[in-house]
């Protein structure tokens, strides 16, 4: 599903260049549950960025479904984005003008779908999340394991082939957490293929495989199980 | 696809409006800026286009004739538009191109009987049968081409049949006119009234061989006004190339053909580009198009102004919009799908400003109409052209106004908003310093404007003109009226409350006829002139207290009538041009007149007879009374003026009680002269106070965000000690820098375009320091007094509060 060959990433500021991603090369199967960590500055978020044709490589090869996607420009990568890869945020990064509904609607319309299947869609997903009581409520009026419900609920609406979840439970107190990431694996093992970034040992045992960063290179990859 | 754009414009209005809500200063401040910029945008638009209308109903290929004067005696040659008598047919005589003329003479308050029923016609045409085959005027009833054929034929417009039959059919009926000698009228036409927007303006249109004499015809004097229709494929320039020769093969007298150039003027440029033309009676509501171009562009440029306000909170406010940016951008949205919903926003914002500018405008035009004497809220209004322009115009602006926010922030990099590092940048800050600058260097120079046109004007009102204008009532004479001059003066001069009357035959402050006199120095040969004169009473000069610079007063007995002649320091000097070292005073004695029994009795100091606009001009005074009076002014005592008026109505009536009294007082009249000027002082002003206005609002929006993005900075440094004063300073102290700036850079500019403006006019203000320093300050004060308000409320603030709040 996802192979990266040789990726490099700089950050250059006046004075110093600093290495993001320094040659790596890793492979991600369809249908894998695969967790990244390392300490902070290893390269986790800039990895799981250009993964998510947010960012893009300076040099390496990025293969999406066997297609070479480094070269995509802005307007390629948001048409994958939206076909293909849904996105958790540590921080919900809901809309705060819209309602729950109108925030899971959203990727629907961008990708164009008719106004009642949008609501069916809609409704399916938020009730599986358990928010359907929610759904005209603004996100500053929920809790935040709701808002995150609701984040993982937009993420899947359009039934993304991979889901890209950056600490996910981040901001949330265990028990919600552990309810995010129980939804985390329903989805992979409905089919989904996750990469998720954390910190957390304790999230990442849910995935099937671990791969640690150390200055933008792998360091090891644990297979889980 | 359809109901996905729908959707997608759906999410996008709602996110726009709940935006708008949400944030209501700022909106606010949008609103109420736009709003206004497009009122006056609108106004103005639709002054512009009023004045562009003028005219234009006419489909023929219209010229006036006009001439450039330049008689021994003046000083500077002069433009009018006036013409002879005889050039008319001989024109269209000699060029094949001329299809067709007509010549207008106008009579003023013309006296017209029907039965018992007397009416003064406002003004009325004399008029060649031509003159309905060249100007589109509608008739309701009558013949075009026929019905001024014939002498003593009229046409008259619905509302002077109306004044005169009642509901009764006008046509064939015979009004008569009781002046000199009797004339009567047969209707043959009824006309529609003429549209406010022609330069001509009749109540009436007579034959004009009922009242010609043989004296017309001569090649002596400039009457009336010559209108060619010519063939629209003629070369206008190759025509009057040909003028020259024309007068010398047509005017008898080959020395006159020297002091006369002819040139044409296309009808419908006559209204607005004719400034330079004198002795223009015939062209109502003459406004220069360099006025109407100038309002245009200070109205473009406060909207523009509002636009700018527009721009600035929105990229100021661009970090909130930065987190939706990036969530939008992780979903899928395009660039360019973010920034047409960016550009929807503005749009649906200034559509919003355009309903509120509708009803400003709505409560503006009444002041505004009165403020222009024009109707601009008519048809033109709701005409739908006019209303898709507006709509047209209010998206286009807000297209304008949100192109920079929307590539701006569609720019953003998902990755990095969503870490929440916004770099709100430096660079995007020097943009909106930049934009503040221009802003305000706008509003400066428009104050600075204001302020030196409001000075002119009022220097102009209230300079000396060199005679006395305070409590003077004037009165027109006319016809009948004339002959009872004296005694209407002796009865006025019994009464304590009149001060002195005297009479003329023009009024001060109009432009004064021409004509030709004869001068002898000494035993040098005779000289033809031609220069301004004032056939005068002999107390003219005392009721007006012009002083004398040499020699004596008129005499005042009958026998000197028409004998003495005192002339103005100006034609004194023109007068001994060529005698460099001869005194003023020989002057005095000396060959000059009318004819040879006139001569030099004394040399006044020159006064402005004309507006400030011109030069004094060569002028002289005559004391023929006798000749007939058509001013009578009347100095009354200060503070009695009603009663005083009340007792010049009373000996009018006794005198003259067929003829209405009227009257008016001179300076009312000086502020007719300058009229125009007062418009156009007006309109700029209020402009300049708008575009304050907008870049303040601006201003405030801009402190109130720059306190709220400090507010924690805020917090920190009153924990550290700061006072309140140290806070208002630290939070004013740019703006304040930007606000000089702009004063730098508006001054310059300000300096050379008042110095080209105050060139027009003959007598004008200097320009001084002291009053760029003072907008300076005034600029300045306003801004501060913009952001102290945001300024104080932050630094009041509890730091606790503001430091918790994070």
């Amino acid at each position: 599903m996802i192979k990266i060959t040789n990726l490099e990433k700089f950050y250059r500021t006046e004075e110093v260049e600093t290495i993001a991603l320094n040659k790596l090369s890793m492979e991600v199967k369809k249908g894998e549950f695969v967790a990244i960590m390392g300490p902070s500055g290893c390269g986790k978020s800039t990895l799981l960025n250009i993964l998510g044709l947010l960012d893009d490589p300076d040099a390496g090869s990025y293969l999406f479904n066997d297609i070479e996607v480094a070269d995509f420009n802005e307007r390629k990568r948001a048409d994958l984005r939206k076909h293909n890869i849904g996105f958790v945020f540590q921080s919900f990064n809901l809309i705060d003008e819209l309602t729950v509904f109108e925030n899971v609607e959203l990727p629907l319309i961008y990708t164009g779908v008719a106004a009642a299947d949008r609501v069916k869609k809609v409704e399916a997903v938020l009730d599986k999340m358990q928010i359907m009581h929610r759904r005209n409520h603004y996100p500053q009026q929920l809790s935040g394991g709701q808002q995150q419900r609701v984040a993982i609920a937009r993420a899947v609406v359009n039934t993304p082939k991979i889901i890209l979840a950056d600490e996910p439970t981040g901001n949330l107190d265990s028990s919600n957490g552990n309810d995010v990431m129980e939804l985390l694996t329903d989805l992979n093992e409905q089919g989904t293929t996750i990469i998720m970034v954390t910190h957390s040992e304790h999230d990442a045992r849910y995935s099937h495989r671990i791969i640690r960063l150390l200055d933008g290179q792998t360091v090891v990859e644990n297979i889980m199980i | 696809m359809g109901t996905n754009a729908i959707a997608m414009l759906k999410n996008y209005i709602k996110i726009a409006w709940r935006n708008l809500w949400k944030n209501k200063v700022f909106s606010g401040i949008n609103i109420v800026g736009l709003s206004v910029g497009m009122a006056a945008c609108i106004i103005i638009m639709l002054f512009v286009k009023y004045e562009k209308s003028f005219d234009e109903f006419h489909t023929k290929n219209i010229y006036r004739l006009n001439e450039v004067q330049k008689f021994p005696g003046m000083n500077a040659s002069q433009k009018v538009g006036l013409s002879m008598y005889p050039m008319g047919p001989t024109i269209k005589a000699d060029f094949p191109e001329i299809k067709n003329f007509t010549r207008v003479n106008w009579k003023e308050k013309y006296q017209t009987t029907y039965q018992d029923k007397r009416v003064f016609l406002p003004q009325v045409f004399f008029v060649d049968s031509t003159f309905l085959k060249i100007f589109d005027f509608k008739l309701i009833s009558g013949d075009p081409n026929t019905a001024l054929e014939k002498p003593n034929t009229a046409i008259v417009t619905a509302e002077t049949a109306k004044k005169l039959f009642g509901d009764a059919d006008p046509m064939g009926k015979t009004i008569t006119h009781y002046g000199g000698d009797t004339t009567l009228f047969t209707i043959t036409g009824v006309m529609q009234n003429v549209p406010k927007n022609s330069q001509l303006q009749f109540d009436g249109l007579f034959n004009f061989r009922t009242i010609y004499q043989s004296w017309m015809g001569s090649w002596s004097g400039n009457w009336l006004d010559t209108y060619f229709e010519i063939d629209p494929k003629a070369d206008i320039a190759a025509l009057e190339k040909k003028f020259p020769a024309y007068l010398k093969k047509r005017m008898p007298n080959p020395e006159n053909v020297k002091y006369y150039e002819l040139f044409l003027l296309p009808l419908k440029d006559i209204h607005a580009n004719a400034g330079d033309i004198g002795l223009d009676y015939l062209n109502f509501q003459k406004f220069d198009a360099k006025s109407t171009n100038l309002f245009a562009i200070i109205a473009i440029i406060v909207l523009v102004i509002a636009c700018i306000n527009f721009m600035n909170l929105s990229t100021a406010r661009s970090a909130e919009r930065a987190k939706e940016v990036g969530i939008r951008k992780s979903i899928g949205a395009r660039r360019f799908q973010l920034s047409m919903q960016f550009l929807g926003e503005t749009v649906l914002l200034s559509l919003i400003a355009l309903v509120v500018a509708l009803i400003l405008v709505a409560l503006a035009l009444p002041y505004v109409n009165n403020l222009s004497q024009r109707e601009l809220g008519g048809p033109l209004y709701h005409s739908v052209g006019f209303i898709l322009a507006i709509i047209g115009g209010a998206m286009f602006v807000g297209l304008l106004s949100g192109i920079y926010p929307a590539v701006f922030l569609s720019s953003y990099k998902p990755v990095k908003v969503l870490k929440g590092s916004v770099e709100t940048g430096k660079n995007k800050g020097n943009f909106r310093n930049v934009l503040v600058v221009g802003q305000f260097a706008s509003a400066v120079f428009l104050m600075i404007a204001t302020i030196f046109v409001v000075k002119q004007l009022r220097f102009m009102q209230q300079k000396d003109p060199g005679f006395d204008r305070e409590q003077i009532v004037t009165i027109p004479l006319s016809g009948q009226v004339q002959k009872n001059y004296e005694a209407f003066k002796q009865r006025l001069l019994g009464n304590a409350m009149i001060q002195g009357v005297t009479g003329a035959q023009d009024q001060l402050g109009s432009h004064l006829d021409q004509s030709g006199v004869d001068f002898k120095y000494n035993s040098e040969p005779l000289k033809n002139l031609a220069v301004t004169r004032l056939i005068v009473d002999d107390n003219y000069l005392d009721v007006y207290k012009i002083k004398m610079a040499e020699g004596k007063n008129f005499s005042r007995n009958k026998a000197s009538i028409g004998k003495e002649y005192i002339v103005n320091e100006s034609l004194a000097k023109m007068l001994l041009k060529d005698y460099p070292n001869a005194k003023q005073s020989s002057l005095i004695g000396q060959y000059f007149g009318f004819d040879s029994v006139g001569t030099i009795v004394g040399i006044v100091k020159d006064f402005n007879f004309n507006s400030l606009h011109h030069k004094v001009e060569t002028m002289f005074l005559s004391n023929h009374a006798d000749w007939g009076i058509s001013q009578v002014s009347v100095k009354i005592n200060a503070g009695k003026a009603a009663e005083a008026l009340a007792f010049i109505k009373v000996t009018w009536d006794n005198i003259n009680p067929d003829f209405p009294f009227e009257y008016q007082f001179l300076d009312d009249h000086f502020n007719e002269v300058y009229r125009a000027d007062t418009q156009v002082s007006k309109i700029v002003g209020i402009l300049a106070g708008l575009a304050i206005l907008i870049s303040c609002l601006g201003l405030f929006g801009l402190a109130s965000y720059s306190a709220e993005k400090r507010v924690k900075e805020i917090g920190v440094r009153k924990v550290l000690g700061a006072s309140v004063q140290n806070i208002v300073v630290l939070l004013s102290t740019h703006f304040v820098k930007l606000v000089l700036v702009a004063n730098l850079l508006a001054w310059p500019i300000a300096w050379y375009a008042m110095n080209k403006w105050l060139g027009r006019f003959a007598y004008r203000i200097d320009i001084n320091w002291f009053t760029f320093v003072l907008v300076a300050m005034l600029s300045v004060s306003i801004a501060l007094l913009t952001i102290s308000f945001q300024a104080i409320k932050a630094a009041i603030t509890n730091p606790v509060k503001s430091l918790r709040s994070e």
